[in-house]
């Protein structure tokens, strides 16, 4: 029950937004309508040097991999965070190899340099 | 828990801790500049051969508990679990002996490949002994992660990468179909522990149409159509031959031996445990019928060695079946005994392909003439091909008959008539190896390198094995019948 107000918090914020959007339509004069230079790509001032279709750094994919590894981490923490003094000390070392195995692979990648953008 | 659940889980912990050291030590090394970047990938495959080894010793010896239900139900010890265990154990370390000579020769330098094996070898421990549907699931995912992986791990090779792809695809649909089945299962009956739905399905007459039990009609044939796919039975084989061709040999020959063990033991556990029940056996009735068919009449037109082995692989599924379909101790012991032999003539078939590697041996007529070249080798292929095309005395012989009389025992005349025709059949192109290599000249002499002394020892005692298995197969037969009782009792 408690989402209603997030619903209704969404809704309005969604509203505002367009609304600022919309009121720089409403106010720009409209006299300076677009010309090709304006149209171009910004590329400090010349014309692009080579194709737009660069090879794509497999850098942003490995952070994007380990960023989706270690957000399923914190998933799994969060109801052990919460349920700790129920769990005993047996729940506590279950999270603990689980850890110790993330963190092997977290080590493994370190020292593979998967890690470092230089 | 402490008294008996870790130590009934010895050789998997022994086994994850070592895959995590050899890991560590592999990485560590590797990037050391100090050692000037060594490739460490012989180093690691025999480090791991050593850990598998050890990992059979503690399955074997180590083992306090004869049967014994672990971790809340979820994994189960017995003496088909373990002899099952012995078994893939056995393989995986044939394979990466296999593979010692393999990484030098490919200048292939990831050692995370024999991580990954040990991995995936540690999964499908798991897989034999899972005793509920979600245990069984994780493994299998664990697995085929691992496998996905090393399939496409030969990066610049297209066909590697292709094969991988493929892999991925096809895995992740029949995975998600496996798990529809298991959820309906659920949905259906509330509980996912084997040993609960076998007490919920005995005496349960399920139909598609009954009130009660469509639900459960549709997740038992989705979860075998999951199944099916990962088996490569035939109307789901698809994607096999050509993942079997494109992916670096050595992981084409590990997929060909270790997950069929893994998979037809899970496969027997759910199928004959929990749900035992007649419906679901016409099902493989018609998947083993087809297999058979498909994989003598396609493997007929290959040209390729590694695509001829995987439609070869897809025929043995088909026979597998038989025994399978029957639902007898009589059924389970002959695919059990025909699980045994399958994987002992892969070994060596894969083995003889490994170590054949110069100028890329890709199609069946450059073995032209290795008889003369490579005698001792072409002497011991044309062994192996005796019995894949099931020529008595030898092992397939036996393997082909007790499935063929289990299948007459049980009535499935249909099946074993079939299975007879196909195997007449299959003999041509399993012969064919032997014309060529003893009566073909080509036009160019193929020299290949002598094989390493590991992968002749190996060739050595599997074929000793299979050949020399009709003069002495009561332990075989004495340790299949209880698996099969074990299961079944």
């Amino acid at each position: 029950m408690e989402f209603a107000p997030i619903c209704v918090y969404l809704v309005i914020s969604l509203l505002f937004s367009l609304i600022l959007i919309g009121v720089s339509f409403l106010f720009a004069s409209s006299s300076s309508l677009a010309y090709p230079e304006k149209l171009s790509a910004h590329e400090c001032g010349f014309d692009p040097f080579d194709d737009a279709r660069s090879r794509f750094d497999i850098r942003f994919y490995l952070v994007s991999i380990l960023f989706i590894i270690f957000d399923l981490e914190v998933t799994f923490l969060f109801p052990w965070a919460v349920s700790l003094n129920k769990i005993g000390l047996f729940g506590f070392w279950s999270m603990i190899v689980f850890l110790l195995i993330l963190t092997i692979g977290f080590l493994y990648e370190w020292k593979k340099g998967a890690l470092d953008w230089e | 828990m402490f008294e008996h659940d870790f130590l009934g889980l010895f050789p998997e912990i022994f086994l994850i801790n070592a895959t995590i050291i050899l890991l560590i030590y592999g990485v560590v090394f590797s990037t050391s500049k100090k050692y000037d970047y060594p490739p460490l990938v012989c180093n690691v495959s025999w480090l791991g051969l050593l850990s598998v080894l050890i990992t059979i010793l503690l399955v074997a010896a180590g083992t306090p508990l004869t049967v014994a239900n672990l971790f809340y139900n979820n994994l189960i010890i017995d003496n088909f679990t373990y002899f099952c265990q012995i078994f893939l154990l056995l393989s995986t370390a044939s394979t990466i002996v296999m593979c010692l000579g393999y990484f030098k020769e490919e200048s292939l330098n990831a050692f995370e490949s024999i991580v990954l094996i040990l991995l995936s070898t540690c999964s499908m421990l798991f897989m034999i002994s899972a005793y509920d549907l979600i245990a069984m699931y994780l493994a299998i995912e664990l697995q085929s992660l691992c496998f996905y992986v090393i399939a496409a791990s030969k990066r610049d090779s297209e066909f590697s990468t292709e094969a991988g792809l493929k892999y991925f695809i096809l895995g992740a649909f029949s995975s998600g179909i496996l798990l529809f089945g298991c959820s309906m299962i659920y949905g259906f009956t509330g509980v996912t522990n084997f040993e609960e739905l076998a007490k919920i399905f005995t005496g349960y007459e399920i139909t598609l149409f009954g009130a009660q039990s469509s639900g459960i009609f549709m997740g038992i044939l989705f979860i075998a159509v999951g199944f099916l796919f990962k088996i490569t039975a035939v109307p789901f084989h698809m994607w096999a031959p050509d993942v079997y061709e494109g992916s670096p040999t050595l992981v084409t020959a590990f997929f060909s031996i270790a997950p069929k063990i893994s998979i037809l033991a899970n496969m027997v556990r759910v199928f004959m445990y929990s749900f035992y029940d007649p419906t679901w056996q016409q099902l493989f009735f018609f998947c083993s019928i087809a297999s058979m068919i498909l994989g003598a009449l396609a493997a007929m037109a290959q040209n390729k060695v590694k695509r001829l082995l995987a439609y070869s692989s897809i025929g043995h599924v088909g026979y597998l079946f038989i025994g399978f379909s029957c639902g007898t101790i009589e059924g389970i012991q002959s695919l059990l005994i025909g699980v045994f032999i399958y994987v002992l003539m892969t070994i060596n078939v894969f083995a003889i392909v490994l170590a054949l590697r110069q100028n890329r041996f890709k199609y069946i007529a450059d073995l032209g003439a290795s008889a003369k070249t490579n005698p001792i080798s072409a002497i011991t292929l044309s062994i192996t091909m005796f019995p894949y095309a099931g020529i008595p005395p030898l092992a397939g012989f036996r393997s082909k008959f007790y499935l063929f009389f289990a299948a007459l025992g049980c009535g499935a005349y249909l099946l074993a008539l079939i299975g007879v025709i196909t195997s007449v059949i299959s003999r041509f192109y399993y012969i064919r190896f032997v014309k060529i290599m003893y009566f073909d000249t080509p036009k160019t002499w193929i020299l290949y390198k002598p094989m390493d002394r590991e992968k002749s020892l190996l060739l050595a005692i599997t074929l000793f094995l299979i050949t020399f298995l009709f003069l002495y197969p009561s332990p075989l037969f004495l340790v299949t019948h209880q698996m099969a009782l074990s299961l079944c009792l």
